[in-house]
């Protein structure tokens, strides 16, 4: 066991110093994550992007539409941009990329208001910019509303119904949402929670099939068998525990940045949410030695934990969900880690639900980490027999 | 003429070379319909919900039929109380809860406002987006009707209709009718992955070339002896190919998975070629930095993330803090996914897209020189070292 122990330490030894040469593995593995953490949180430190711009066609142009415009412009996310001429200007506007949505008020709109003849306003959102687009839809929709509750709302004033009674006829039935845990509809607290993590573990990815297949690139990988003492596990313990200490260190950071320093909503304890992460890093792990095991060569296995890596970050179903998607990647998802973190972070840091609803994701990141074991004699037998490959 | 041996020798270094295949050919090939792919159901339909009425009235029953019968949503389970229904909710069997008050056919009878509380799973927007629009839909629609029968009493049909909203409104979601996710993911997808596999694929010849040479960049022959030359063979080399990539993404994968498709082909030829173009400058210089080929990969996979918030689509320009629009200005993707989305999902022409255009051309004549200086000090230093 001793023997064991100072084997592994003997190999972690060896690449620290690998590691002190190269300038480029410091800035992979400890800087690019830290650089995204502060990126994503900067880029989306207001939380909910207010204030967008937004086009107005108004050819009635009486008090009345101006009004309303004016109802428009007092809305949290419109920032009324431009005022245009007509219809296919806003259009031209949109298509240049100045303003995300417009508002069309046809002419004799007040007069058919006032006659009855029930006119009809328009409003136009570009869905190529999906969160600016229906961000601003809601407050157009509010503004037709209101109008058209403005015009009842003199009718019903001139039969002298009581004030008090207005709100109660105009609007009965009013919804009250409470997004639980996220009152403000914070996008910084959504997207961030979990795209910092998945670059983290692409990251991980890649680099640790970087690592495991340098040895075949620069030719030592039969030194390092015979350090390890052809133990295919003791080579790869040996090899990894450095740069896992600073993932763990990362994932540490990250969270405490997250939860204690821009306070996240956490309702679980600072330690559950960072053993998530933790053996998310561990199953990251696992996985790009996996993949190593199945294609043995450095570039094939890199290339495999690129795709792996990027793809999860869609598949895991933050931004669209994954019920949604096509069974196949159902299936997929069962191997991904960032899945499975993305299900206990909702489950504990988010909602602070028991674990026990949880635990078909803790079973699956186990059982990712135990992957690696099926693929211990190929590596070995690659540390004896393969050579390079470019 | 050493321009066209440069840009042959590229063109053998590339397909001599599986690792580099992988990259310039298939990954440019096989992303764009991965992705589509993932994303192609394009909508969420049906989310999950659970009802607790505690009206036990004819009005919330009306009201809750109405929300399951929207497409958005649909109602799973109905609890007798919050807890059992925030089980459901743990449990992920549903993602919120509509919590009708005891009074709500009452209130409304007495010209009073209910409340209807919408208590929501945050875990996505999407579930969140869905079942607020169906109650927000749902509320309106039953409001006009409660407030023209209870209240107006209109004398004939059309009274009603125009008492009902007496100025109508309509909505139309332009470019993307259906509101769909692939609309909007993936054509900013097709143009970062060209970016991408550049940077990738010229990183990789570089690497294999330094690899090759002792660790220099280019091999010692006559032939690379002009830096503008070497920079003009091998962009020539890539533009050849990456325009195929580019139509491949611009016609096929927009056909197949029926995209919006508004663009001309001269709009988008215009575009493409500064683009591609301009990529390849900038994967030269940054190729720069690679010493082993394999090096790259670890430097620009990650980066396709933070590079594609930044340009402003999925997170709306206008939030994003100045100094981060400044730095995004550096790379051709903030550019080129920009214009791309709106010549081809929204029909502008070269014209309306001048702003993109003005910066891919600034960049392309500024990455131009910086490689070509490279070439510069770099065949010096081979020069020197030869004497």
């Amino acid at each position: 066991m001793k023997e064991v122990i100072s084997r592994i330490w003997k190999i972690g030894i060896r690449e620290i110093k690998i590691f002190s040469h190269r300038p480029m593995y410091l800035f992979v593995i400890l800087i690019a994550p830290l650089l995204c953490l502060i990126y994503f949180t900067t880029i989306m430190q207001k939380g909910i992007p207010v204030k967008m711009p937004c086009g107005v066609v108004d050819e009635d142009n009486t008090t009345t539409t101006r009004s309303i415009v004016r109802i428009l412009g007092a809305m949290q996310n419109t920032d009324i941009k431009a005022h245009y001429p007509s219809f296919s200007d806003a259009r031209k506007a949109m298509q240049r990329g100045e303003i995300y949505a417009f508002f069309y008020i046809p002419r004799n709109t007040t007069e058919k208001a006032l006659a009855s003849r029930k006119p009809e306003i328009s409003f136009y959102t570009s869905d190529s910019w999906y969160a600016a687009g229906s961000l601003l839809m809601k407050d157009l929709q509010t503004t037709s509303e209101l109008a058209g509750l403005a015009v009842t709302k003199a009718s019903l004033e001139g039969r002298g119904v009581p004030s008090s009674m207005l709100m109660g006829i105009l609007q009965p039935i009013t919804i009250e949402t409470h997004p639980l845990s996220n009152s403000t509809l914070n996008y910084s607290v959504y997207l961030n929670n979990i795209v910092v993590p998945g670059l983290l573990f692409l990251i991980i990815m890649i680099f640790t099939a970087y690592t495991i297949g340098y040895e075949w690139k620069v030719g030592t990988q039969k030194e390092l068998f015979s350090i390890a003492g052809e133990s295919s596990t003791i080579a790869l313990a040996g090899k990894l525990w450095p740069q896992t200490l600073l993932y763990c260190l990362i994932v540490v950071l990250i969270d405490v940045y997250f939860y204690k320093y821009l306070h996240f909503p956490l309702n679980v304890s600072l330690i559950r949410i960072i053993c998530a992460g933790l053996l998310c890093v561990f199953a990251s792990q696992a996985l790009a030695v996996f993949f190593f095991g199945i294609f043995l060569t450095l570039r094939m296995s890199m290339s495999a934990c690129s795709l792996f890596g990027v793809l999860q970050i869609s598949v895991c179903g933050f931004t669209f969900p994954l019920t949604a998607m096509k069974p196949v990647f159902q299936y997929f998802a069962w191997l991904s880690p960032l899945r499975h973190y993305y299900m206990l972070y909702v489950n504990q840091a988010l909602n602070g639900f028991k674990l026990v609803y949880a635990w078909p994701s803790i079973v699956a990141l186990l059982v990712i980490c135990l992957l690696p074991l099926t693929m211990l004699y190929r590596i070995a037998q690659a540390f004896k027999y393969q050579e390079y490959k470019p | 003429m050493n321009i066209t041996k440069i840009w042959y020798d590229e063109f053998r270094t590339v397909f001599h070379d599986i690792g580099i295949i992988l990259f310039v050919v298939i990954l440019p090939l096989a992303y764009p319909l991965i992705y589509a792919y993932v994303y192609t159901p394009e909508v969420q339909r049906d989310t999950p919900i659970v009802v607790v009425d505690d009206s036990h009235s004819q009005l919330s029953r009306e009201f809750v039929r109405k929300v399951d019968a929207t497409p958005e949503v649909a109602v799973v389970a109905k609890c007798d109380n919050m807890d059992e229904a925030k089980q459901l909710i743990e449990r992920q069997d549903a993602y919120a809860i509509i919590h009708i008050d005891r009074d709500f056919e009452t209130a409304t009878k007495q010209g009073k406002q209910t409340v209807v509380g919408l208590y929501c799973n945050m875990m996505s927007m999407v579930y969140y987006k869905c079942a607020a629009t169906a109650c927000a839909n749902v509320s309106l629609e039953m409001n006009r009707k409660i407030k023209v029968e209870n209240y107006l009493r209109p004398k004939t049909e059309r009274e009603s209709e125009i008492m009902q909203a007496p100025i109508g409104y309509k909505y139309t979601s332009l470019y993307n009718p259906q509101g769909g996710y692939a609309a909007f993911m993936i054509p900013p997808i097709l143009m970062m992955i060209i970016q991408q596999s550049l940077f990738l694929g010229i990183g990789m010849s570089m690497g294999r070339s330094r690899e090759q040479n002792k660790g220099n960049v280019i091999p010692l022959n006559e032939y690379y002896k002009h830096s503008v030359e070497i920079v003009l063979g091998k962009m020539l080399f890539y533009l050849m190919l990456y325009i195929i990539h580019a139509l491949y993404a611009f016609v096929v994968v927009t056909k197949i998975f029926a995209l919006p498709q508004l663009g001309h082909y001269w709009d988008f030829i215009l575009f493409i070629i500064p683009y591609i173009i301009d990529c390849c400058f900038l994967g030269i210089v940054l190729s720069y930095l690679i010493y082993r080929r394999e090096d790259c990969m670890l430097v620009f996979v990650f980066m396709s993330l933070p590079l594609y918030f930044m340009c402003g689509l999925s997170w709306p320009g206008s939030a994003i803090p100045d100094v981060i629009r400044y730095i995004s200005y550096l790379f051709p993707s903030t550019f080129g996914l920009n214009a791309y989305m709106r010549i081809s999902a929204m029909g502008a022409s070269i014209s309306d897209v001048a702003f993109e255009m003005k910066g891919i051309c600034i960049q392309t004549v500024v990455y131009f020189i910086i490689a070509s200086l490279i070439y510069t000090s770099k065949i010096r230093k081979m020069l020197r070292k030869e004497a």
